[in-house]
């Protein structure tokens, strides 16, 4: 009969319920919005990060993630390649060989990243396969040829088919001069990308940096599921012996972008929890009022025999209706909202022309929002739990009401 | 020799504190016989409804005591005097009181529903009361369906569906018209004959004419006790 009572009572002042209710659903959809956002992004940013770069995990040779050098190799990389690529959970290996160098043309010199790829593995959806401009992007077959940025071919004033010279340090420290033609240029967006990024076939890299056949600097893991980093590489430090290359995240191989991700989200949540603060506000002041005016009918329930915790008890179950109200319009909504731009995606191309960029990385324009229970039942759980909490003190007044004073 | 339902023994109640004091009681004794029909008359901040809480149980004496059925109440816990309060008290409010989201019926099994007892139960005795205070039919309408007089009906119902040894009426017929007044008066007269206690405050000649007993208060003491 309480909760009865309690849910007729919300509807007594049916207009302040609804508001209240609706401050409340709006307040949290938003949230689980900007969140689910957010998730979007930064799924977004890791996924072409771990693309462009060296995966979801990464395997080095001990000591190359604090001093990265051409001589610190993985060896028998291909048949840990293999084995790595047979795991359920999966999508490919990467073989990279990674160093640093200048790219030099009758008109500059420019100091380059150099990256040798296997291209089979990079073409289903490398960020620089999938933003070509010109010419075309490596073939398996090819050895003496290289993609570069927008950025840099304007800077050397190259064009596809023309000569290029990469000069750097093999492995024994030898200077190196080699030549090679530019197949295709890229324009990811990204400054650090298109203007500093070489990338040639694997097989040409080793010659360039004088490196034995089987070996890399890097294998890039990536994930079908990036949720499932922390199992998959359990599962690959039992196939690696530990003196032949260390198992890493790619928060530990790409610091800043995690970093900005951890700032970012942070700040994002915070925003959040101002915002479902003022609406929490609101919600309190709803019940409170709803507590302060009917003090005299408190007292006739106390009067007639009601206990001060069943009064209580009576106050709480209007909080949880409340709640449950407001927090399961919120979870539609939010959920409504993140799952159909989940689907259909936003496309921010009017608004950000110049593209989005950060730490280095082109995220797409058309930002696609992330949902899992996660991000809708956490604000939303959150935001139930501080509406009970804040309970506590209407009902509080409910079950002291004075008798005498309000009966006058 | 009986045992009176309420026995005051020098009650006295202060409000406010320090320099401003304000002395509702001033030391009143009274006791109330079972089957009484008592009626409490007196100028306003003559003590009436403070005297009425004190017995009610609403409320503690600053100094001696209040037994209600053998019981002193100002020894009792909260808890305990609402207990007694629902088993043994019934109240009729100045403005009926009823609650809004409540039916009449609701309204009336109010006081059962927190003594415990079972549906089928409870269903019985409110529809006999409600039949008995003139309600019959009326038992899905909520107080905004009905008459100021139907809705002191329903408060009376409330007052005595538990079946309480005394029911307390805070000026019962203050808000409503005098042949409503009358009708509500006969019906806890008739309620009276059936062997529940009354002891009500009032202003109304009218109903001071029709009570058992006066009580007559001033300026917190009982200047006169009238039994007719």
């Amino acid at each position: 009969m309480f909760a009865k009572t309690a849910w007729k009572n919300l509807w007594r002042n049916r207009r302040r319920t609804v508001i209240t209710v609706t401050a409340m659903a709006l307040g949290l959809a938003l949230a689980i919005f900007f969140i689910a956002w957010g998730e979007g992004v930064y799924s977004r940013l890791i996924d072409q990060a771990v693309r462009l770069q060296a995966g979801h995990i990464t395997l080095e040779a001990p000591g190359y993630l604090d001093a990265p050098a051409v001589d610190l190799t993985i060896p028998h990389a291909n048949r840990l390649a293999a084995e790595i690529a047979a795991l359920p959970d999966v999508e490919r290996v990467k073989p990279i060989v990674l160093g640093q160098g200048m790219a030099k043309s009758g008109a500059d010199a420019v100091g380059v990243v150099i990256t040798g790829v296997l291209p089979s593995a990079e073409r289903a959806a490398s960020p620089i396969v999938q933003n070509m401009k010109e010419g075309r992007y490596l073939e398996d077959g090819d050895h003496a040829l290289a993609v570069m940025g927008t950025k840099l071919a304007e800077r050397l004033d190259l064009m596809p088919g023309k000569k290029l010279v990469i000069a750097t340090n093999d492995v024994s420290g030898n200077l190196t001069e080699v030549l090679c033609r530019v197949a295709g240029l890229f324009e990811t967006g990204a400054d650090e990308v298109d203007g500093y990024y070489v990338q040639v076939p694997i097989s040409f890299a080793r010659k360039v940096f004088n490196m034995p056949e089987d070996q890399v600097t890097q294998l890039g893991v990536v994930l079908k599921n990036p949720d499932l980093q922390r199992r998959v590489m359990a599962e690959i430090r039992a196939l690696v012996p530990a003196k032949e290359a260390v198992v890493l995240p790619w928060q530990e191989v790409m610091p800043e972008v995690a970093s900005y991700i951890r700032m970012d989200s942070a700040s994002n949540w915070v925003f959040q929890g101002i915002l479902l603060f003022l609406v929490l506000f609101t919600i309190f002041n709803t019940v409170l009022m709803s507590v302060l005016e009917r003090r005299r009918e408190f007292a006739i329930l106390l009067a007639i025999g009601t206990t001060p915790m069943r009064l209580a008890t009576m106050v709480f179950f209007e909080s949880v209706f409340l709640g449950l109200l407001g927090c399961g319009m919120g979870v539609l909504v939010g959920a409504g909202l993140s799952w159909f731009f989940n689907v259909v995606g936003i496309d921010m191309a009017s608004l950000l022309p110049e593209g989005i960029n950060i730490s280095g990385f082109a995220v797409s324009t058309k930002i696609f929002t992330k949902l899992s229970a996660g991000i809708v039942l956490v604000p939303a759980g959150l935001v139930f739990a501080a509406i009970l909490l804040l309970a506590a003190i209407p009902m509080r007044r409910a079950a002291k009401t004075r008798l005498a004073e309000n009966l006058r | 020799m009986t045992q009176p339902i309420v026995d005051v023994n020098g009650v006295v109640k202060d409000y406010g504190q320090n320099s401003v004091v304000t002395h509702a009681l001033r030391g009143v004794s009274l006791a109330l016989m079972p089957g009484e029909f008592t009626a409490m008359a007196g100028p306003s901040g003559s003590g009436k409804s403070t005297l009425l809480n004190m017995i009610g149980a609403l409320d503690r004496p600053t100094q001696g005591s209040v037994e209600i059925e053998g019981r002193d109440i100002s020894a009792m816990k909260d808890a305990a005097l609402s207990r007694l309060r629902r088993d043994r008290i019934g109240f009729v409010f100045q403005g009926y009181n009823l609650i809004p989201v409540m039916t009449a019926f609701e309204n009336a099994e109010y006081v059962l529903m927190l003594q415990g007892i079972a549906p089928d139960e409870r269903r019985r005795r409110v529809l006999a009361v409600l039949d008995q205070v003139g309600l019959a039919g009326m038992e899905k309408r909520f107080p905004r369906e009905l008459s100021g007089g139907q809705q002191q009906r329903v408060a009376i119902a409330r007052a005595i569906a538990p079946e309480p040894a005394l029911v307390l009426a805070d000026e019962p017929t203050a808000n409503v018209d005098s042949k409503t007044a009358q009708s509500l008066l006969s019906l806890m007269r008739d309620l009276n004959d059936k062997g529940i206690t009354f002891l009500f405050s009032t202003h109304d000649p009218a109903v001071m004419e029709k009570a058992k007993r006066l009580v007559t208060l001033k300026d917190g003491n009982i200047e006169d006790d009238e039994k007719r």
